[in-house]
């Protein structure tokens, strides 16, 4: 049986950076990843963020990168402008929270994972070849075991020969399999989860500079609370990359379990907001069916014909409003002016709207569906991170902030995994894989580090910060149940006393009075109602159908299913039929059967299944993540 | 005692592509064979990941050798890609053309000496024949010539590089069907023909490793493929001009005719999925198609 120092289970963000803080520190590591090549299985929202914490200190992405992540990785624009909208219905108010996202921070990015992580797979692994390891894809780590008498773990996957390893970092994602067959947690639960929907969604890159008023520097970050969740707990987002817009939403699994509505459903809400559809319109062509009589061949001919003009229409359209697409356009000679490219498309229009029967008008054009849990580290952070020689990072270790409306997760897993790679390093060293030596110090320095403090209690000046943002909102409008509390928090003094008490109580008896359907949704929609200005959209979005979703998705099907349904009649299992977010479920005679074909794997159902990530390769593949 | 290291040669055989934009015809109609493009055929692609595989697993030196007209070098580079070859060879000369398969496999033997800084091979690969109409007999002569054990149709092999020898699994045609799988042992050198089912699987955690950075070596090299490119002619091979090209031939191919084509028999119809009466005319006309159709 070969042999090898470290394996890493999972080649995310937390996973990769494993990898390559091993190799830093001179350690030879095998990374296993199911998907058929790195960054197709991750999805994120999302802005990961560099932070600069007054007390303690945290483990940035450029601390194991190096200055080449700055300078070089494929990230989408610097988030510089933070607003959240209280919405109710065509009502909006707004209220400036940028100084709460700049709150000890370097910076903050919004990034797609399906480009971000091929690019730190591609760092991590030069890295570690130099040290005998590497990254391995399209490989599903099914089970590890000990062999009595011996401290080394075995690898079992699905498609290699087993190997033998000294010490094992976890990096694979809320519905850790690691975590399930060494029972180092229980599975996370309704309380502990939420659920994440997102759409990318298509816009070209200087029309959505001018729409949200950012240079080619900068980038927004739009939140929603209030009607817009449908009356869940949780929020929406809207994050502006290079020439796409990330739009989603996380819902608390508890007020959806309560609740239960089909997650595109929930999207198309968001989507269907007026101020969210202005942001997202676009000019799209659509093409009616043709009423004049021609023959068959001739509607294919013509049909041909309109799907090619459409394509060099959009191409050369996106390509007019982007920064170095117009150099190219007029550097290949093919042009000589803007003016002249401008009037190729307007004439492309004519075309295709006189010859070809299309239609232009505003939409929206959606790229990507995709869906998976998030877990809420205030209720589920693995108090003891490791089981044996195994240590567990980001997700898998359940190590998610959420406070206020941002989450953090790939920046609290990139912490993690250094941790933990350093904890693995010195036990190399001293070839001690005991329990105290590795275990004990990881979870000594999990503890230690800042964004722990965020999962364990609340921070007096972060708060503060909040509050600032918010001072022109009535107190009255929180409502008797918050008027008191508002008070106390509006005051420099009572809010010290305040914070101190409620941090005593602890998060566990705070949250389900903070977090609840009040402040995520009666709130914000009471201030929208009072305060809020009308907007006006003039068009619907013609959002698609779910089956449309799920075929611009890519699959490579397995005949066996990854999924097994063990409770068919089980009161969760029922709730699944509206939530899974591909409808991979459904009712029949009282029993909820499965059918795995179109599975996103986002984990919603692993609960009351037995519930594994399909074989290598196999499953779905994000385009952009 | 350190285990020498292996060294694989690829005799491949180069096609004309006759995908869309490349082929090019004189204005008679007949193939224009200086401006279409060549690529490797299929059958010496499965010889070429084959001599990968030696490569992946065993870190075996490869060199890749083909015959030809010097407008080779776009499918060398393809082998290359394929293979993370070390060595690209060309033989080609004018005294070399309306060789048949003897005469080729003589340019062939004299190349395979020359091939991994003249140590020659302990294995050497070909296709199973190539599709342009050869007849399969070029990769057994150059054993015969060579002197080396010949396996056909190879679908796995093993080498053992401390003992010099290999162990290799092959079809067996009976009855004109593929249903026999014979295992061979057999010493080093020896030559091999790939079977064009020939996949190599990689199931270790080296292997897999190993296959990583062969992969991102052999896209670099390709990229400055010409720096591994070595053209031979006759002299340089050291041919002697009685056993090569049109001379070195037993055989002439006395004419050609083409076979006549069969008149297409399919024909297109254009149903409307949203019209319930063509749908079903539609099945019914599979199912009598089906019922009909001679299959038992
Ligand atoms: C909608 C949404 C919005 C979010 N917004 C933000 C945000 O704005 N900012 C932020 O910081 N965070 C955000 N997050 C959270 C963040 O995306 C995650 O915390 C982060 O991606 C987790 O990274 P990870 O490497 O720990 O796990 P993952 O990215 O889940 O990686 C796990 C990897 O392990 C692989 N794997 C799993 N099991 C196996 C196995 N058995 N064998 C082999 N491979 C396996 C998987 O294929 C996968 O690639 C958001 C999450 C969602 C869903
Ligand atoms: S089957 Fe389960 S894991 Fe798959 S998409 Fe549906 S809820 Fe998510």
């Amino acid at each position: 049986m070969e042999k090898y120092d470290v394996a890493v289970v999972g080649g995310g963000t937390s996973g990769l950076t494993a990898l390559r803080q091993l190799a830093n520190l001179g350690k030879q590591a095998i990374l296993l990843e199911a998907g058929s090549t790195t960054g197709t299985k991750n999805v994120s929202g999302g802005i990961l963020y560099s932070k600069k914490p007054k007390n303690g200190r945290v483990y940035n992405i450029e601390d194991v990168f190096g200055r080449e992540f700055i300078d070089e990785a494929p990230f989408e624009r610097a988030i510089t402008q933070y607003i959240l909208h209280a919405t109710s219905k065509d009502k909006l108010y707004s209220i400036d929270l940028t100084p709460v996202h700049e709150y000890q921070i370097n910076y903050a990015y919004s990034v797609l994972l399906s480009k971000l992580v091929p690019w730190l797979a591609k760092e991590a692994s030069d890295m570690s070849e130099k040290m005998g390891g590497g990254i391995i894809s399209g490989v599903h780590v099914r089970s590890i075991r000990w062999e009595t008498g011996s401290n080394d773990t075995v690898i079992e996957t699905d498609e290699l020969e087993p190997f033998r390893v000294r010490a094992v970092i976890a990096a694979d994602g809320t519905n850790s399999e690691l975590a399930d067959v060494t029972q180092s947690r229980n599975k996370f639960s309704s309380e502990q989860l939420y659920q994440g929907v997102k759409v990318v969604i298509k816009l070209p890159e200087t029309i959505l500079e001018d729409r949200f008023s950012i240079t080619s520097e900068e980038g927004a970050a739009h939140l929603f609370a209030g009607d817009v969740t449908m009356n869940h707990i949780g929020g929406g987002f809207l994050y502006t990359n290079r020439d796409t817009i990330s739009l989603g939403a996380v819902y608390h699994m508890d007020s959806m379990m309560e609740n239960p509505v089909e997650p595109s459903r929930l999207i198309d809400a968001l989507i269907r907001n007026q101020f969210v559809a202005e942001f997202i319109k676009d000019r799209v062509p659509t093409r009616k069916a043709n009423q004049a009589l021609i023959s068959k061949d001739e509607e294919i001919r013509q049909h041909f014909m309109a799907v090619k003009l459409l394509k060099t229409w959009n191409n050369l359209r996106s390509d007019y409003y982007s920064r170095d697409g117009i150099k190219r356009l007029i550097e290949s000679g093919k042009y000589k002016t803007r003016e002249e490219i401008e009037s190729r498309i307007n004439n492309l229009e004519k075309e295709l709207v006189e010859k070809y029967n299309c239609e232009f008008g505003d939409n929206y054009v959606e790229l990507e569906y995709s869906a998976r849990l998030i877990p809420d580290g205030k209720r589920c952070r693995m108090k003891t991170p490791y089981y044996k020689n195994v240590l567990f990072v980001g997700d898998a270790a359940g190590r998610g902030v959420f406070i206020g409306p941002r989450i953090e997760g790939l920046n609290v897993g990139i912490d993690d995994a250094v941790r933990a790679a350093n904890a693995v390093a010195r036990s190399l060293d001293r070839n001690n894989f005991d329990e105290q030596y590795l275990g004990s110090f990881y979870t000594k320095s999990v503890e230690e580090s800042p964004y722990t403090r965020d999962m364990k209690e609340i921070d007096k000046e972060y708060l503060k910060i909040f509050l600032d943002c918010s001072k022109h909102i009535p107190k009255d409008i929180v409502g008797s149940r918050y008027g008191m509390i508002f008070k106390l928090m509006s005051s420099s003094t009572l809010r010290g006393i305040a914070v101190g008490f409620a941090n005593m109580l602890g998060f566990d008896r705070l949250l389900p009075l903070v977090e609840s359907v009040d402040t995520y949704v009666n709130v914000p929609v009471e201030i929208a109602e009072r305060l809020g200005r009308h907007v006006d959209s003039n068009y619907i979005p013609n959002t698609p159908s779910l089956q449309e979703r799920i075929a611009k998705l890519d699959y490579d099907d397995d005949s066996v299913p990854h999924i097994q349904v063990t409770k068919p009649r089980s009161e969760f299992m029922q709730k699944m039929v509206s939530l899974c977010p591909t409808r991979c479920y459904s009712s029949e005679n009282g029993d909820v059967i499965l059918q795995h074909e179109g599975c996103i794997e986002c984990g919603t159902c692993a609960y009351d299944t037995l519930w594994r990530h399909p074989r290598g390769v196999k499953g779905v593949s994000y385009k952009y993540g | 005692m350190p285990v020498r290291p292996l060294n694989v040669g690829v005799i491949v055989k180069l096609e004309p592509d006759f995908s869309e934009g490349n082929v090019s015809y004189n204005p008679d109609g007949t193939l224009n064979r200086a401006e279409t493009k060549n690529i490797l055929g299929p059958h010496s692609a499965a010889a070429t990941l084959a001599a990968f595989y030696c490569k992946v697993k065993y870190a075996a030196r490869v060199a890749i050798g083909t015959m030809g007209p010097p407008i080779a070098n776009q499918a060398l580079k393809q082998a290359q890609i394929i293979s993370n070859a070390d060595e690209l060879h060309l033989y080609s000369d004018r005294i070399f053309a309306g060789a048949d398969t003897l005469a080729t496999a003589e340019v062939l033997r004299l190349g395979v000496s020359r091939m991994n800084n003249g140590l020659g091979a302990d294995i050497v690969i070909s296709g199973h024949r190539a599709s342009d109409g050869e007849t399969g007999q070029t990769g057994p002569q150059t054993a015969w010539k060579l002197g080396y054990p010949f396996i056909g149709n190879v679908i796995d092999f093993q080498i053992d590089p401390e003992n010099r020898s290999i162990h290799a699994k092959r079809f067996i045609s009976l009855y004109g069907f593929y249903d026999v799988i014979e295992e061979i042992q057999a010493p080093l050198p020896v030559f091999i023909s790939a079977d064009p089912s020939y996949k190599p699987s990689f199931d270790t955690v080296s292997e897999r490793l190993s296959l990583a950075r062969n992969l991102n070596e052999a896209r670099s090299k390709a990229e400055n493929f010409e720096k591994y490119l070595q053209v031979y002619n006759s002299e340089a091979l050291g041919a002697d001009p009685r056993f090569v090209g049109l001379p070195g031939s037993p055989t002439i191919v006395y004419k050609v005719e083409k076979i006549p084509k069969a008149k297409a028999k399919r024909r297109v119809e254009f149903i409307d999925g949203n019209d319930t009466a063509q749908l079903d005319m539609a099945a019914e006309k599979l199912l009598q198609l089906m019922t009909e159709a001679p299959i038992k």
